[in-house]
């Protein structure tokens, strides 16, 4: 949601849809390899990562592609934080990002359909 | 902490670390100093638990019964709890918190649990993504928990009382309203939780001007991927 307001201020266009859309190119600078250093991350991948920092290293920067994990591996801890609290959206948020959160498929994260898809088995 | 790293890592996120290190090792107001370790052992055996692996190829998580491969002699709900925050966290859903409720565990417990194993999740991940072996566990400090007077709560339609929160003029990113994000409200039922998670985190992200050698726009690309990957409504 953010980086629709990231678009905003850097007046550029993003397509919101490559934050779940596996094959979506983003629009932000230097997209491919931000995208494989965070999906290597957050899938454990560790060996994988060796050759991509390498790699993403030599094309965007060595300081730029660290920054890159700093981010990643600080938002695997507080994704956590939110999962584990069942937090709602802010106010605000919510109300501006309705279509926005259905169109990306982000929706379907909400913590009362997980309930029903994932408690649904027990019960 | 870090020493052994060949990259470039700004000295504020290591000393953060450090601090947040040191602090788990110290009684919390809910738990011991060992017991908070132990939260951190436990959250790294979920990387090579069966229990959960098997859980993660499940349709759903709660339909596979077993023991996990744990670390520690904490209670089996808490073991179970910090697995499952750490090994498959986009499918924790209501019915786990009721689960740890209802053998007795307070909100405020809990709360000090989420922030121990999420600080050293933040931790423990970037010393894997720059191919570092993990960092020893700390060495727990004696003495009991602490205790700490009621915190300034409310009903905020999380699964527990967040912090109030406080008036903040101004907008962020053109998207918030001027009161703090609920994600800083999530723990305020332990204002100790808070401090400790945030000390970790606050070096990895801005909400704007961020500090570090990316635009914001490619910091939120990061940042959304994660929630996506992690499948995180907030």
């Amino acid at each position: 949601m953010l980086l629709r307001a990231s678009g905003q201020s850097d007046q550029q266009d993003f397509d919101l849809n490559s934050v779940t859309d596996d094959h979506a190119d983003s629009g932000v600078d230097f997209g491919h390899w931000l995208r494989s250093l965070t999906e290597a991350t957050i899938q454990n991948r560790w060996d994988d990562l060796t050759t991509i920092r390498d790699q993403a290293g030599a094309a965007m920067g060595t300081q730029s592609m660290v920054d890159a994990l700093v981010v990643a591996s600080g938002f695997n801890g507080i994704t956590r934080v939110a999962d584990a609290t069942g937090i709602p959206l802010d106010e605000n948020t919510q109300q501006i990002t309705i279509d926005m959160r259905v169109s990306t498929g982000i929706e379907r994260f909400n913590y009362a359909e997980k309930s029903d898809r994932y408690d649904l088995v027990t019960t | 902490m870090y020493e052994r790293t060949r990259y470039p890592l700004r000295e504020g996120l290591i000393e953060a670390h450090e601090k947040v290190w040191e602090s788990i090792a110290e009684p919390g107001p809910f738990w011991t100093g060992t017991e908070r370790v132990a939260m951190v052992l436990e959250s790294r055996a979920a990387t090579s638990c069966r229990l959960c692996a098997k859980r993660r190829q499940a349709l759903s998580p709660y339909a596979v019964d077993g023991v996990h491969d744990n670390e520690t002699d904490l209670d089996a709900v808490i073991v179970d709890m910090i697995h499952r925050i750490r090994s498959d966290p986009g499918r924790i859903t209501r019915n786990m918190f009721d689960q740890v409720m209802a053998a007795g565990i307070t909100p405020e417990h809990y709360i000090e649990i989420v922030s121990v194993v999420n600080s050293s999740v933040i931790i423990d991940t970037l010393h894997a993504a720059l191919g570092l072996p993990l960092a020893e566990p700390p060495t727990p400090q004696p003495d009991a928990p602490t205790g700490q007077p009621p915190a300034n709560v409310t009903d905020g339609g999380a699964w527990v009382p967040i912090a109030v929160g406080n008036e903040r003029p101004g907008m962020i990113n053109g998207l918030s309203n001027n009161r703090e994000p609920n994600i800083a409200r999530s723990m305020g039922l332990v204002p100790s939780a808070v401090q400790l998670f945030f000390t970790a985190f606050r070096p990895h992200y801005a909400l704007q001007n961020i500090p570090l050698d990316l635009k914001q726009s490619q910091a939120e690309f990061i940042a959304s991927r994660v929630s996506a990957l992690n499948q995180c409504f907030y």
